[in-house]
């Protein structure tokens, strides 16, 4: 038989410090995709997903750039190993989209009148004060609140 | 998407508009709009064809609204394409058919292929430009209709839509749940169907509207042979004298209009009871002045004041009297309850001209009063918010006509025009009353007494709003 190239995947060092944490929000992640939808709505039961996701995605953006815990190095591991949403990130990145919720919430073409979504309104501009967004189900992420 | 890119749009005869055929209602109190546009979105409720359907929010408080039938199946009833009410009257289709005694409505299929053939043919005619006649254009109202009308746009009916889970009790979403939390209306008239609707057939609404119509009787004259003035209320400050003159004068010799407009009324009298009355005959549920719906009613004299003294008869007129005791507010206004008045020294001797600074009351005593229950209160002169010395009483005045020395000074401090109840009805011409209006409004009267409120009140309570339409619409082809 021809070798077969596998790609085995090498940890960089200082993996083990975060691959507790980023195992934990997995299994919570693995739990909320195979959770019932009763009692719940349509879009309400996908709300779970983008909460973690932005969890996660959270917690290695914070390591990296805020706290400054992790290396380049791992950061890159975990974006390719899908630990963290890169695109996600480099939306934080940006100037008034540090809270940013998900990506759906931003995109003209998913919204009527070619808008964002309501929950990146700030709470002081807007009429209703609470809402749930019908894509993630946020309460607001708009960098001043 | 390559949905409709490639055929040809004309061949399946399928509607297309660029504006969608909506009520002042329906479009809401914000004349501006934002509004999509999607061809071929939904099939009409009606006639089951595609159709452009048009979709806004109107107002800020309103659940967002589409149109619902096409607008061919539109123009067959000239209604509002959302609602399905008469776009002139605001009517549901078959209380205006009766109304006005239209027939045609045997004429429209209303089952399966028949109702679609013809459907088409009517569209395909339009389209090509064959000018139809639309026996909607051709109507002259008539009395009936008149009454029937609706003359204020209703937003009630953009509401949102009651929660289901509300009622159940099992509403998680709580405070963000955008539909009302109120249990639903029961009864009659929450079983319509559209098609009924639309077709003017079983329309419970409509057999109401109807019912209520034939019950409206024409005023009573009153027993008391000498009163010759007729009420009108619901006015607003862009009604002026000379529309109700115009208005009036048909019916006999008018001996003079009185607009109060603090309280949104007017009293017209005039030289005969047979003027009066034949006024009050034409007019009494047809009342309608620039688009204002006004309510006519019999004036009630005064009693007869202990002080009387001869200016007032020297006017030598009818007085207005005051408002007959069964009025309802036209409008949201509620009319202040009654208030009981003490004892006031009566004013000095009227034959000569009486000034703001020889009334006490103007000039900022306090004067506290008995309320029943009013929502009055206490006057205090300068200091108060609302108060202000101009709007205090004035010594008591012949309700609605003032006898002639006040005539050029006064002309407007009428603010009782409520009937008191009958106890305070003696006791009612000695006491001026202190009047606290929380709704300042602009004196409309000619002849303003120099001190009063200057008229920079906000905007009068009765009046419509007439927003333009600026609508933008945006396409949204997916």
């Amino acid at each position: 038989m021809p070798k077969i190239k596998t790609n085995r995947v090498k940890y960089p060092e200082g993996w083990e410090l975060i691959e507790p944490t980023l195992l934990e929000i997995e299994a919570k992640m693995r739990e909320a995709e195979i959770d019932t939808h009763d009692g719940k709505r349509k879009c309400e039961a996908l709300w779970p997903i983008f909460k973690l996701s932005h969890q996660r995605s959270r917690y290695v953006y914070d390591l990296c750039y805020r706290r400054e815990e992790i290396s380049k190095e791992l950061y890159e591991f975990c974006l390719d190993q899908n630990h963290a949403d890169r695109n996600l990130i480099a939306k934080w990145k940006k100037s008034g989209y540090e809270r940013l919720c998900c990506l759906r919430c931003i995109q003209p073409r998913d919204h009527n009148y070619g808008t964002t979504c309501v929950c990146r309104v700030p709470k002081h501009l807007r009429e209703e004060k609470v809402v749930e967004c019908v894509h993630c189900g946020c309460q607001g992420c708009a960098s001043g609140d | 998407m390559a949905h409709r890119i490639l055929r040809d749009h004309d061949a399946d005869g399928w509607e297309r508009s660029d504006f969608p055929i909506v009520c002042e209602s329906c479009l809401g109190d914000n004349p501006y709009v934002r509004m999509t546009k999607a061809e071929y979105d939904k099939e009409c409720k009606i006639c089951t064809r595609p159709f452009t359907v048009f979709r806004w929010r109107p107002g800020r408080d309103a659940r967002y609204k589409k149109t619902e039938i096409c607008q061919t199946c539109c123009k067959l009833k000239n209604v509002c394409q959302v609602c399905l009410l008469d776009l002139e009257y605001g009517l549901p289709v078959q209380a205006r058919d009766t109304a006005l005694n239209i027939t045609t409505h045997d004429s429209i299929p209303k089952s399966d292929v028949n109702r679609e053939y013809f459907a088409e043919e009517h569209d395909r005619k339009t389209r090509a430009g064959l000018d139809y006649e639309s026996s909607f254009g051709k109507m002259r109202p008539n009395d009936t209709i008149l009454k029937l009308q609706r003359t204020t746009p209703y937003y009630k009916r953009n509401r949102a839509h009651v929660c289901s889970f509300y009622i159940r009790g099992e509403c998680t979403r709580g405070e963000e749940c955008p539909y009302r939390h109120e249990m639903p209306e029961t009864g009659e008239l929450s079983q319509q169907n559209i098609k009924d609707r639309y077709y003017g057939v079983n329309d419970p609404v409509a057999m109401k509207l109807l019912g209520k119509a034939g019950e409206m009787g024409t005023l009573e004259s009153p027993d008391d042979e000498s009163i010759k003035t007729l009420y009108v209320g619901g006015l607003n400050s862009r009604i002026l004298e000379q529309d109700l003159r115009d208005q009036f004068y048909a019916y006999g010799e008018i001996e003079s209009i009185r607009i109060l407009a603090e309280k949104a009324c007017a009293f017209v009298t005039y030289t005969t009871r047979e003027g009066a009355e034949k006024a009050a005959q034409e007019l009494s549920n047809r009342l309608v002045v620039n688009g204002q719906r006004l309510k006519l009613m019999w004036g009630r004299p005064q009693a007869p004041r202990p002080d009387q003294d001869g200016s007032n008869q020297q006017g030598g007129v009818a007085h207005s009297g005051l408002l007959p005791r069964t009025i309802i507010s036209q409008q949201h206004n509620q009319p202040p309850p009654m208030q009981q008045y003490y004892m006031h020294p009566p004013p000095p001797n009227q034959d000569k001209p009486y000034y703001p600074s020889m009334d006490p009351q103007r000039m900022g005593a306090v004067v506290s009063t008995q309320e029943a229950g009013g929502s009055s209160t206490e006057s205090n002169g300068p200091s108060s918010s609302y108060m202000m010395p101009p709007h205090q009483p004035y010594p008591p005045a012949p309700y609605g006509y003032m006898p002639s020395p006040y005539q050029q000074q006064y002309p407007g401090p009428m603010h009782h025009h409520y009937a008191p109840p009958p106890a305070a009805y003696q006791s009612y011409p000695q006491q001026p009353r202190p009047e606290s209006r929380p709704a300042p409004s602009p004196s409309a009267v000619s002849a303003p007494p120099p001190d009063n409120a200057p008229a920079g009140s906000g905007a009068p309570s009765g009046s419509s709003q007439q927003p333009p339409a600026a609508s933008t619409t945006t396409d949204s082809s997916q």
